[in-house]
């Protein structure tokens, strides 16, 4: 990996990251002129004399008292020190710590469903490919252009009814105590699966035929290529020419899918969990929406956006250790 | 009377499609022997590459389906062998050179590690001795530098560097027989002389027989010491090099000399051969290359001419060859 | 240009829009796809007079969850009593609207930026590209939830920011073909000739592009329709429209799983899946008919199932010729027996 590639990697993921978090700082004062409308509570049956003293305090409360650049400052200044904000909620938490409760419990879910979805769709992925024509390859294309007109969140509305509430076997909410009863304990963790069965398959049929697809057409793709004829011709055994041939560049678009779904690793899973009312990032989200939580949701948006670049990132430089054709300038 | 090395008799290949059915090669016989060149020349579409291919067995059913009477190898008759047997085969007794160096190689693996594996494949050598006999293969094909070459990948070197890495490759057994399939016709012109000069010293120095498809008639000149003339899928001559050029005898090959511009010539006009190449799958009547030939009779227009044995191993399928106006 | 080569370009592409239909509709696949959408335009379109009721009017509500029955085929809602078949075929004017309108808006945008960056090259390929890496890393749904917080919930701002978004991935396709079609021979020749980089953008490079663009736009329309769904799921689009995903919020919300109203839940999503299946479909047979490769897969097998083998040996056998003057019997290739339906 030439060191001049990773460095200038990382410095173009810092200035997107500069970018991105310029343009969080702004969105919430679209539509408003001032920007502190959004904090003022209802004036109700104040008088306006009262009511512009109010509007006043609530305005050097949310720190609106500064012109737009000191505010851009302390934003700067408090992202630096690893702060996003805190949340309107009551007990004022930090958006840190919020994200920090809530996150184990997506990543629960996502980090579930991307493995079961590689791991089964690269298999079935590289059977359909070897029985290419075969019936388990028209299964395939047929399961794929189903699996993207079928939305996630109506096969889960379809599963929470069948499998949660008609027969049983899988609550079709989650359970409002899961969270705070969580305690390491064996039975905890098996009452964590057993909410999660739901969701994790609604996900997952997706997943799984989507990485079965990218599989399938790369080994395809990569087995009419001529250096797979030359292997052969090598006389190389068959296991060798599948092996370090094939699928060692079959796996190159591979990399770039799953580093994608990293990306959406967190932020993916919002409709799902507001389907099962599973008490992750996602519902955090909705929760801050209803509520007008701004802080709290441009915290979270923030925190998606950097997690997405440094996701980006991670993929770029692992593919280009994978792919020794890539240092050599934009491979867009 | 040198041995032979590679007898295909009978070879037939087709391709079944929804509108019918590509006759790529329609049963042909080819020999080389021992220490020979021999080349295989005709234009594109004639089913050249699918030849070398198939004698390679390197063809897989589907999409194609291909008949053969017998193909022997140095006396070993590889007719009936599965592909596995063949495994053993191909990269130790018989190689071959693909056109374009670029798409032949696995982009990801250095091109040291793709010659070693011919010899941890075929020979009992470890990774050490297998990196040192590449590095000879190298430093034989004239690569120079061949030690930090070798951990170089395929897109890193240049066309000729390339397409002397597969030459490498497919010499580094020494195997009895090497297919070169247009081995140059992806470089430019000096990179042409030179890998050829490589190819044409590995071949004479170490005995070993080619075939070797193209064609570029100069390559023919210049490598080959007997050519078979291909057409449409089927053979439609055969002659020592000299007698070739010199004394063509079908008309097809006499169109081919008569294109190849010279200086000496003199002549204003480029010379062709009227219309194109039948396809593969409407072909003529008759001979396949009587629409084009100046000296169709209606008995080239309804009958295909048998391939005619003639002296000093000439072969001719064709109703009116040259020869008979000369009245030899 | 005067206004005749205009109007000849029109016809052009009008005539060669007609010859695509028509080679969808030849394709047997094509063919359901046009139908369906067809179906899906009429019943958008024909709303009012195709729905029993007019789920908008307060006062046509009925009876509360009524199961499906003559006069209400899907049965009417447990929160609000209308009836489900006439929300579920006013449902499809929004999916339809929002789909095509995105989709034909991306398709202009993504074209323009793709064709510009790729051709021009240099600076504006930079600056549209480093935007491209922007938009792409800013998580799309959440920000709808916070414009839509800020805005106000209503499908236009959803548009925007599909819009916004969605031309990044049209461009990048567009943007590497445009850098092949830059090298082709008629493109030097266009630019030796002098003429104007707009000129060569829109003349030359655009048309190369069309195919392209028709299939992605397609493709994108089956996407936006899906997103849509969960947008309106999420109770962000317009709070007064009937929409599909938002059908399948309420039903869950009032208590359709409770009571086993599967019929609410279904009928949306089959809606929804009718929808998107049908576009996909059309792109997808778009992209066989704009790339004919050996469209190998299933047919050739098939083919070489069924292909008899005397029907190869004659074959086979008509390459023999050594031994008789006479006329090869070459098997007619309409003899040839070909396995039903050999366009898969």
């Amino acid at each position: 990996m030439k060191r001049s590639y990773v460095i200038k990697r990382i410095l173009y993921a810092v200035f997107i990251f500069f970018v991105v978090l310029t343009l969080n700082f702004f969105i919430p004062r679209i539509g408003v002129r001032d920007p502190a409308e959004r904090y003022y509570p209802p004036q109700g049956a104040m008088s306006d004399i009262e009511y512009e003293i109010i509007k006043q305090f609530t305005a050097e409360q949310y720190g609106f008292d500064v012109s737009t650049f000191q505010q851009y400052v302390r934003y700067l200044n408090g992202l630096i020190h690893g702060d996003l904000g805190t949340s309107l909620r009551a007990g004022s938490p930090r958006v840190t710590e919020l994200i920090g409760e809530r996150l184990p419990w997506t990543l629960v879910l996502s980090v579930t469903t991307l493995i079961i979805s590689l791991v089964i769709g690269l298999l079935f992925g590289t059977l359909a490919a070897w029985k290419r024509g075969r019936w388990q390859d028209t299964l395939l294309l047929s399961a794929s252009t189903i699996s993207i007109a079928l939305p996630a969140f109506f096969i889960a509305l379809m599963l929470s009814f069948y499998l949660g509430f008609e027969l049983e076997l899988f609550p079709a909410y989650t359970n409002p105590n899961m969270v705070a009863q969580f305690d390491w304990s064996l039975e905890a963790i098996r009452v964590v699966m057993n909410n999660a069965a739901l969701p994790i398959m609604s996900m997952a049929l997706g997943g799984i035929v989507g990485y079965s697809q990218t599989t399938r057409n790369s080994v395809i793709a990569v087995t009419n290529e001529d250096f797979v004829i030359t292997a052969r011709a090598k006389g190389l055994s068959h296991t060798t020419v599948l092996y370090k041939h094939v699928l060692r560049n079959a796996m190159l678009p591979l990399a770039t899918s799953i580093g994608m779904s990293i990306s959406g690793l967190i932020g993916g899973a919002i409709i799902i969990e507001r389907v099962f009312n599973w008490q992750g990032m996602g519902t955090l989200f909705l929760e801050a929406n209803s509520t007008n939580d701004y802080p709290l949701m441009m915290g979270i948006m923030l925190f998606l956006s950097a997690f997405a670049i440094l996701a980006n990132l991670i993929t770029e430089l692992f593919y280009s250790i994978l792919d020794p054709r890539v240092t050599v300038g934009d491979k867009r | 009377m040198t041995e032979t090395v590679l007898e295909v008799r009978n070879l037939k290949v087709a391709f079944p499609c929804a509108g019918g059915v590509i006759r790529a090669v329609e049963g042909i016989d080819l020999v080389t022997k021992k220490g020979e060149c021999v080349a295989l020349v005709g234009e594109s579409g004639c089913g050249k590459s699918v030849t070398a291919l198939s004698i390679m067995k390197l063809l897989r059913t589907p999409p194609s389906v291909s008949r053969i009477d017998k193909l022997e190898l140095d006396g070993r008759d590889l007719t009936h062998l599965t592909d596995r047997d063949m495994e053993r085969v191909r990269g130790k007794d018989m190689a071959i050179i693909f056109q374009d160096a670029m798409t032949a190689l696995n982009p990801v693996m250095t091109v040291g590690k793709q010659i070693d594996e011919v010899y941890r494949r075929h020979t009992k050598l470890g990774k050490k001795e297998a990196r040192e006999q590449t590095i000879r293969a190298l430093e034989l094909v004239g690569v120079p530098e061949p030690r930090s070459r070798a951990k170089a990948f395929p897109h890193e070197l240049s066309g000729g560097m390339r397409q002397r890495v597969l030459i490498a490759l497919a010499f580094a057994c020494m195997p009895k027989l090497i297919i070169a399939d247009e081995p140059t016709t992806s470089l430019d012109v000096t990179i042409q002389a030179q890998v050829l000069d490589v190819l044409k010293s590995m071949q004479r120095n170490h005995d070993v027989s080619a075939l070797l498809i193209t064609h570029d008639l100069s390559v023919v000149a210049n490598m080959a010491d007997a050519v078979y003339v291909m057409y449409s899928g089927k053979i439609v001559g055969r002659a020592p090099k000299q007698q070739l050029f010199m004394d063509p005898l079908h008309p097809y090959t006499q169109g081919l000399l008569a294109s190849v511009p010279r200086i000496s010539d003199g002549k204003q006009a480029f010379v062709q051969i009227p219309d194109t190449v039948p396809h593969p799958m409407r072909k003529p009547s008759g001979c396949y290359f009587h629409p084009r030939c100046f000296r169709a009779s209606d008995r080239c227009r309804e009958h295909m001419p048998r391939l005619e044995n003639l002296e000093n191993g000439r072969q001719i399928r064709c109703w009116h060859p040259l020869h008979q106006e000369r009245g030899a | 240009m005067s206004r005749r080569n205009v109007l000849l370009q029109v016809a052009r592409r009008g005539g060669s829009f007609m010859s695509l239909l028509k080679k969808l509709w030849q394709h047997p696949k094509g063919r359901v796809g046009l139908v369906l959408v067809g179906c899906l335009v009429l019943v958008a379109v024909l709303a009012p007079v195709l729905a029993p009721y007019d789920p908008y009017d307060v006062t046509q509500r009925v009876e509360k969850g009524l199961h499906p029955s003559l006069a209400h085929p899907l049965g009417t809602t447990i929160t609000t009593g209308q009836d489900i078949l006439s929300m579920l075929i006013y449902g499809s004017r929004v999916s339809l609207m929002i789909g095509i309108s995105t989709g034909v808006a991306i398709a202009f945008l993504g074209a323009l930026m793709g064709v510009m960056a790729g051709y021009i090259g240099g600076f504006v390929d930079n600056l549209i590209m480093r935007t491209v890496d922007i938009l792409l890393v800013i998580p799309t749904l959440p920000l709808i939830i916070v414009l839509t917080n800020l805005l106000g919930r209503s499908y236009f701002v959803i548009v925007m920011v599909f819009v916004v978004f969605g031309w990044t991935g049209l461009a990048r396709v567009i943007r590497s073909l445009v850098l092949v079609l830059k090298n082709s021979n008629y493109v030097k020749a266009a630019e030796l000739a002098g003429a104007s980089r707009w000129y060569i953008m829109t003349k030359h490079i655009l048309p190369g592009t069309s195919h392209l663009i028709i299939m992605n736009t397609t493709l994108t329309c089956a996407g936006i329709m899906v997103a849509e769904a969960g947008l309106s799921f999420l109770g962000l689009g317009d709070p007064t429209a009937i929409s599909w995903g938002k059908m399948l919020a309420e039903a869950q919300g009032g208590g359709a799983l409770l009571f086993g109203a599967w019929w609410w839940i279904l009928a949306p999503g089959v809606g929804i899946f009718l929808a998107v299946f049908s576009f996909m479909r059309i792109g997808i047979v778009m992209e066989e008919v704009f790339n004919p490769r050996m469209k190998a897969s299933s047919s050739i097998y098939k083919l070489f199932k069924h292909m008899n083998n005397t029907y190869l040996d004659e074959v086979f056998r008509s390459m023999d010729n050594e031994e008789s003057d006479e006329s090869a019997e070459r098997p007619n290739p309409s003899d040839a027996p070909l396995p039903e339906g050999s366009h898969d």
